[in-house]
């Protein structure tokens, strides 16, 4: 047993050592972002012109109808960091894939980790998780089929689950499962925020914050509500019209450093 | 083995590995006249630890919510990885599934998987049985839970995959590498095509009339095109099929057109399971066909067969059996 043990280890390090001896060294890369200053992205959840942090414990009036919502599930993903550099290339997150959980506060920082120093005038990030990861079979960390946020009747990720009670609703309950990632019910998408009038600048051992306010009603300000439509569950003109609206209310609002 | 492709996967890991029976690689074969497979291996090398741990988890009860059923209870070796002659399977609770489930053989070669086309890919493709409420009615997030309490499935899963926390994916592609195994290639029918058997009269006169009347469709060698089509079975659909996952009104009625292979073991036909004997499948395309707004051109006026016609193909259908696939010793 003992020497079984040996030789799977023995045989693991070998792997290492077949993997990383086939990598191609990208030392330059290494040594750029070693040490140097992190970035976070800071998403500040609110409710229409409230200014209190959104919360699954509050009560709060649809935007356009005034039915009553109260939240039991809020998530959705956000993906693909991009940070456009001065000299007009792009420093690309690697994985970036992250799964905001109104259930657990620290999931509202994004950490894209080390930069290499320099300075950065514009961000791109994708609302959803792009057509590749939808297509390419098992995932795994915030993209595991664990999270509840993957539909496997067709294939790809829900972009937003928003669930919670309502009276107004027939059933006591409201739930908006919210995805489509290919053709006309596509309704992934990618964003591009310039700040370079106020560039962000990364040096060595400095912590950036890049903030964003979201304002979680904006998700009904056309569709959707609760004494009428209470339910989504499948790609369409409805989703495409809700996930539109949530993106518009997901607003940069300034970089802190 | 003239004419038979042999490839080898982990080239690379044989290397270093070849002492170690849990890494040897394992091959896939299949005839020269067989395309390239869709799914490449390319994240899951295909490994002999990774073929038995599948396995290992295709017969688990435990990926039901009340430990009742596997994916073997509905997809079994002896009726060609489909249930067992039943027009729909039963899940948990007996509670009645909506399609019939089908053969699981030649997996790898498809672009897409269900009925409906609605699963893109095989590794996700366990997902659907798995979580939906009719059939295993359990989560992703408990399946990787119980099997991370498993002392024996955490020494499985780090051996397979070098893992030490049992993971969805690496279930998921666990489950993919045996089911990439069922391959179905060694009927008479492929015995006839690499001249090691010939067909009796009746049988060959079938396979005319197959080439004429019924491949463009099922199309060989997988004796499918892969496409959704209408045949003609209602008037008006309880089930829309295609059009559920396209939400196209123009693939309303329609479903994916399934391979022939071992037909003659995977009664009851259809995506609904509704007739129970070939005759009842060619009496349908002969003289059943329901007119509709998607009804496939090519069966607007039916397919014109003779009773004659009719005994001839199934006895080049029954060509299709493959043998050797359900009596493999790997699948058991």
């Amino acid at each position: 047993m003992k020497a079984i043990k040996f030789s799977i280890s023995a045989l693991m390090a070998l792997a290492l050592v077949v993997t990383t001896s086939c990598k191609k060294h990208d030392d330059d890369h290494d040594h750029d972002t070693d040490g140097n200053g992190q970035v976070t992205v800071n998403l500040n959840h609110v409710w229409g012109m409230g200014t209190d942090p959104f919360s699954l414990d509050s009560t709060y009036k649809h935007p356009m109808n005034g039915d009553t919502m109260k939240f039991t599930k809020y998530k959705y993903y956000i993906s693909n960091f991009k940070l456009k550099k001065a000299d007009g290339t792009w420093w690309i997150h690697p994985e970036s894939y992250f799964l905001v959980d109104m259930s657990n506060p620290a999931t509202s920082i994004l950490d894209l980790g080390a930069l290499p120093n320099g300075e950065y005038t514009e961000l791109s990030y994708t609302l959803g998780v792009d057509s590749a990861r939808n297509v390419s079979g098992a995932q795994t960390g915030a993209l595991s089929t664990t999270a509840g946020m993957f539909w496997s009747w067709n294939t790809g990720y829900i972009m937003i689950k928003a669930e919670g009670t309502s009276p107004q609703s027939t059933s006591g309950n409201f739930a908006f499962h919210l995805g489509g990632f290919s053709g006309v019910n596509n309704i992934v998408a990618t964003k591009t925020v310039d700040f370079s009038s106020n560039p962000l600048t990364i040096t060595k051992d400095k912590k950036s914050e890049v903030h964003f306010n979201v304002n979680m009603a904006m998700t009904w300000c056309t569709s959707g509500s609760c004494s009428g439509t209470s339910t989504i569950m499948m790609p369409g003109t409805k989703a495409k019209q809700m996930a539109s609206d949530f993106q518009n209310g997901f607003v940069f609002d300034r970089i802190v450093e | 083995m003239k004419g038979i492709l042999i490839l080898f996967f982990g080239l690379t890991l044989l290397s270093c590995k070849k002492s170690e029976q849990e890494f040897e690689p394992f091959k896939l074969s299949y005839p020269e006249y067989f395309p390239t497979p869709v799914y490449n291996f390319q994240n899951n090398e295909l490994t002999k630890a990774r073929f038995l741990l599948g396995k290992k988890l295709f017969f688990d009860t435990q990926l039901s919510s009340d430990g009742s059923i596997s994916c073997n209870s509905c997809h079994a070796q002896g009726h060609a990885f489909a249930d067992h002659n039943v027009s729909l399977s039963a899940g948990v609770n007996g509670l009645k599934g909506t399609r019939n489930s089908p053969s699981l053989a030649n997996m790898i070669w498809s672009p897409s998987f269900m009925w409906d086309g609605g699963v893109n890919h095989i590794e996700v493709f366990s997902v659907a049985p798995i979580t939906n409420p009719l059939e295993m009615n359990e989560t992703m997030a408990n399946v990787v839970a119980k099997l991370n309490k498993s002392a024996d499935y955490k020494k499985w899963f780090k051996v397979a995959y070098g893992i030490e926390n049992i993971t969805d994916q690496a279930m998921l592609r666990a489950l993919t590498s045996y089911m990439a195994m069922m391959v179905s290639s060694n009927s008479k029918y492929d015995q006839v095509r690499q001249g090691k058997e010939s067909f009796t009269a009746a049988e060959s006169e079938g396979y005319d009339l197959f080439k004429l009347k019924c491949a463009s469709c099922h199309t060989e060698p997988l004796f499918t095109n892969y496409q959704y089509i209408n045949n003609g079975l209602d008037e008006n659909f309880s089930d829309l099929g295609r059009g559920k996952i396209t939400l196209n009104p123009q693939d309303n009625g329609k479903f994916k057109v399934p391979s022939l292979r071992n037909v003659e073991l995977t009664y009851p036909y259809m995506h609904d399971g509704r007739f129970w004997s070939l005759e009842n499948v060619l009496d349908h395309y002969e003289h059943g066909i329901k007119m509709s707004s998607t009804l496939d051109q090519s069966l607007q006026n039916g397919i014109s067969l003779t009773a004659d016609d009719k005994v001839k193909l199934i006895a080049f259908l029954k060509t299709l059996t493959d043998h050797a696939l359900l009596g493999n010793s790997l699948f058991y």
